[in-house]
């Protein structure tokens, strides 16, 4: 099986872009800038996605971390001492033992990924409009139990989210 | 159906009747007697009429009591209440001072009701019911000086005797209920084969139990100890007698075989206690060991296949050996003992008693032409006829001899001797006694009818046989009158005294294997008892070091892991920061963790 | 060994370990939640790697993305609601400031 070097062009280069928005979102001061590369990053994600030819899923994933990451970034603003980053304040604890961490779910990511066997790819993959009608299926059908279970998840989260969040009465009023 | 009522609800009312009011004991006793004497005459004469009265009471479900009076059973309950009568009118003198007179007349009514049921009863659950009741009141009888020494013991020494052989009917009734599937006593003639063979043996056991034949004979020499009206009754024609009942009742179904057993019972039974009978040295305990010598006689003529001749000794024996006891009751009241020593020359003393004694004992001998000598003549002529002969009929000739031998030795004893003059009249007793004396002599001529009304055939008989029996009889009697007992039974006198042996032999045989089985129960109790013992320590030494072990081990473990855990609680405390990322730092490592266990899991399985 | 499939999964392998790092460095709930949205985001990448390259037939590998997108979204409201809840009472949404859970 021959690879695509096209697909395996592509790919480097929104992975490469992904982590290095990934970087940046711990690397700048500001909490704006934060907010925004975490949303290229995971737009390059979603591109990442439509590489791979999940053309559903990509667009969806683009399109959800879009909103996501400006509320995210709306959120910043309103609770952040200084959302700008102007003054030279230390936002980080612990550094050495989160660096020892990443590092070493690195390495051992990069271990399972290189030492095992995956077995030849598929090139050949539904088109598009198939892929959605079968996802479809899929979820109205043998997953509908596991698609409603995720719906009312939601749900459950915003109402907790919300009953979490209004100030209770007797608060406001003292 | 009156009649049976009047024979059986007469003697049973007044019994009642004396045990509720407690007074006029005496009178009441023979008002019922006297009534159940009348009703016995009424089945009498209406079965030799041909009538045959039965009645079945409703009972157990499916076996109804019956009652039936064949001529054969109406005779014998006629028989019982004449005795009955004559009995109670000698007691009325016998126990005019005994305090315990209410008691004595109604177990004796009580008795008499439950002889009249035995040998009225017309199936087999009836006269079990009836035989357990006169073996109950004749307990009660025997024991009735139960304060005197010796008197307790020789109740039970009867009840227990006679209930060991009961034990043969028990089963012997339950084998021809189940093999012939009706409890009625017709029945039962029906019977051939194995069943009738074990059936017929164990009746024999059961009779021989209550008619003291050997090896039980011991019980009735014992049973003296009771009121002499009491022997009077119970060997004259009730209790002994029932034995002899029993046997003639169940003598169609009998097979050769037991027959034979029959024979050698009863002849040796006769000849046994005859012996022993001339060696007693108590008036009382002679006449006992002459009964059981008699129903040995009956156990003979049954063998020989002649019931109805047993039939006419067991009532010409009732009413001489009843007149017999009543006289020696009267010497007993005169001298108040009834050793022969104490009683030398009691007879001359009453000359009218003694005379009534003489006849009945003369009788008994079986000389003309009293009763007991058509009887006999009956018997011989029986055993003469049967194919066991050649050995019955010695057997019978040596007990006749027996017989008039111990009688002619009682009469010389009571007549020889210093006698003293003015005794007390004693007119119940001498009335009671002189009616049986009357029936003893006179119902010979009776007999010859009364075979006829139960169907036997008058046999032929050699002439030189009635010569014969006639000769042993008077022999006997003579011998018995001039020999004392020591020439007479010469090496024999030791043996027969203690009666041969037989009852201590028995006693070794029971008593002896019970108590050495007791032994060893109670040896084999002891050990379990010490090894129970033993045990219970060896668990008690075990509860204690478990004890030990649960106190300084087990609590100290315990609380050392407590104090473990509360130590590491304290440690772990501190690792609750409550900081989120220390949190998240160790959940990070937690998750390395779990990584690790699910790859180290699949190589180590 | 197909080059498509390592290629993503050496990206989401970093993207993981930047999320790590960036969870557990972080003084602010907020960048926190951020750190977590990367490592799942990487999570993300290797449903869709694994069912392109290795299933592209079976859709459940597509559904799964799709929850660990629900996750995403709940994790982001119960964490924003959170923030919101911590803010009012404290007026900091600083993770050195909430002791209150210590031992």
């Amino acid at each position: 099986m021959i690879a695509d070097p096209g697909q395996i062009l592509f790919l480097t280069f929104f992975g490469a872009a992904a982590v290095w928005f990934g970087v940046v979102v711990f690397r700048t001061r500001s909490m704006v800038r934060s907010a925004i590369a975490l949303l290229f990053s995971q737009t390059a994600v979603g591109a990442m996605f439509l590489v791979m030819q999940a053309e559903f899923l990509g667009v969806l994933q683009i399109m959800m971390m879009a909103s996501e990451m400006s509320i995210m970034a709306i959120f910043m603003v309103m609770f952040m001492m200084d959302p700008g980053g102007l003054g030279a304040m230390e936002m980080t604890h612990q550094k050495r033992l989160s660096l020892k961490a990443g590092g070493t779910g690195f390495v051992l990511a990069l271990a399972v990924i290189l030492l095992g066997g995956w077995g030849a790819a598929v090139q050949e993959v539904p088109e598009a409009a198939v892929q959605t009608a079968a996802l479809g299926r899929e979820l109205l059908g043998r997953s509908m139990f596991i698609f409603e279970s995720a719906g009312l998840t939601i749900l459950t989260a915003m109402i907790a989210a919300t009953m979490v969040a209004i100030a209770p009465h007797g608060e406001d009023e003292a | 159906m009156i009649w049976l009522a009047l024979t059986l609800m007469a003697p049973f009312g007044a019994g009642i009747a004396i045990l509720a009011l407690r007074r006029q004991p005496a009178a009441l006793a023979l008002a019922g007697s006297a009534l159940g004497l009348a009703g016995a005459l009424g089945l009498f004469a209406a079965t030799a009429r041909g009538d045959r009265i039965a009645a079945a009471l409703p009972f157990l479900p499916g076996f109804p009591a019956r009652l039936e009076a064949s001529p054969l059973t109406a005779t014998f309950a006629l028989m019982v209440a004449t005795v009955a009568v004559a009995v109670l009118i000698h007691a009325a003198g016998y126990m005019a001072r005994d305090p315990g007179r209410v008691r004595f007349f109604g177990i004796m009514t009580l008795f008499v009701t439950a002889m009249e049921l035995l040998v009225l009863s017309g199936d087999w659950i009836t006269l079990l019911g009836a035989w357990e009741m006169i073996g109950f009141a004749s307990w009660l009888l025997i024991g009735f000086w139960h304060h005197r020494p010796a008197v307790p013991e020789a109740a039970l020494r009867a009840f227990l005797y006679t209930r060991s052989a009961d034990l043969g009917l028990y089963l012997a009734v339950f084998l021809l209920i189940g093999a012939t599937g009706s409890p009625e006593i017709a029945a039962a003639s029906a019977l051939t084969g194995p069943p009738a063979l074990i059936a017929g043996l164990l009746l024999l056991l059961a009779a021989a139990g209550k008619s003291a034949q050997p090896p039980f004979q011991e019980w009735l020499m014992r049973a003296m100890a009771s009121p002499t009206p009491v022997s009077a009754l119970l060997h004259s024609a009730t209790l002994v007698a029932a034995g002899a009942i029993l046997l003639i009742r169940a003598a169609p179904m009998l097979p050769d075989a037991v027959l034979v057993a029959v024979g050698i019972v009863g002849g040796f039974g006769a000849v046994i206690t005859g012996l022993m009978a001339l060696a007693e040295r108590d008036l009382k305990r002679l006449l006992a060991a002459s009964t059981a010598s008699q129903h040995g006689f009956m156990l003979i003529t049954i063998a020989a296949g002649a019931p109805v001749a047993a039939v006419l000794h067991l009532v010409a024996h009732a009413a001489i050996k009843s007149a017999l006891f009543l006289g020696a009751g009267i010497f007993q009241h005169d001298r108040n003992a009834t050793t022969l020593d104490a009683l030398a020359g009691a007879g001359r003393a009453r000359p009218g008693v003694f005379a009534g004694f003489a006849l009945a004992a003369l009788a008994l001998a079986g000389l003309p032409p009293m009763a007991a000598w058509f009887s006999k003549e009956a018997i011989l002529a029986a055993t003469w006829n049967s194919p066991l002969a050649p050995w019955l009929v010695p057997l019978a000739l040596a007990g006749a001899l027996l017989s008039g031998a111990y009688m002619g030795r009682a009469l010389r004893v009571l007549w020889s001797g210093p006698a003293e003059r003015a005794q007390t009249p004693v007119p119940f007793m001498a009335v009671g006694l002189w009616g049986l004396v009357i029936l003893a002599v006179t119902l010979g001529p009776a007999f010859g009818p009364l075979e006829a009304m139960l169907g036997a055939t008058i046999e032929d008989i050699p002439p030189f046989l009635p010569v014969l029996g006639l000769a042993v009889a008077a022999g006997g009697a003579a011998l018995g009158w001039l020999l004392p007992p020591r020439r007479l039974l010469g090496p024999f006198l030791g043996p027969a005294e203690r009666g041969f042996g037989i009852a201590s032999a028995l006693e070794t045989l029971s008593a002896r294997s019970a108590l050495t089985l007791a032994g060893a129960v109670a040896r084999l109790e002891t050990e379990i008892l010490a090894a129970t013992l033993a045990a219970g320590r060896t668990g008690t030494r075990v509860a204690a070091a478990t004890c030990r072990i649960d106190r300084d081990r087990i609590d100290g473990a315990i609380f050392a892991l407590t104090r473990g855990l509360r130590a590491s609680g304290q440690g772990l405390r501190r690792l609750q920061s409550g900081l989120i990322h220390r949190e998240l730092a160790l959940s990070m490592i937690g998750i390395l963790l779990l990584i690790g266990v699910l790859l180290i899991a699949p190589l180590s399985f | 060994m197909t080059a498509e499939l390592v290629v993503v999964l050496i990206m989401a392998a970093a993207l993981f370990a930047i999320g790590i790092y960036g969870a557990l460095s972080q003084t602010n709930l907020v960048m926190i939640m951020m750190g977590v949205e990367l490592i799942l985001a990487a999570a993300l990448l290797n449903l869709v790697a694994f069912w392109r390259y290795l299933h592209p037939g079976a859709m459940a590998g597509q559904m799964f993305v799709l929850i660990v997108m629900t996750v995403m979204a709940v994790e982001m409201a119960v964490g924003f609601g959170i923030a919101v809840a911590r803010f009012r009472a404290r007026g900091s949404v600083e993770v050195e400031e909430a002791r209150e859970l210590g031992g």
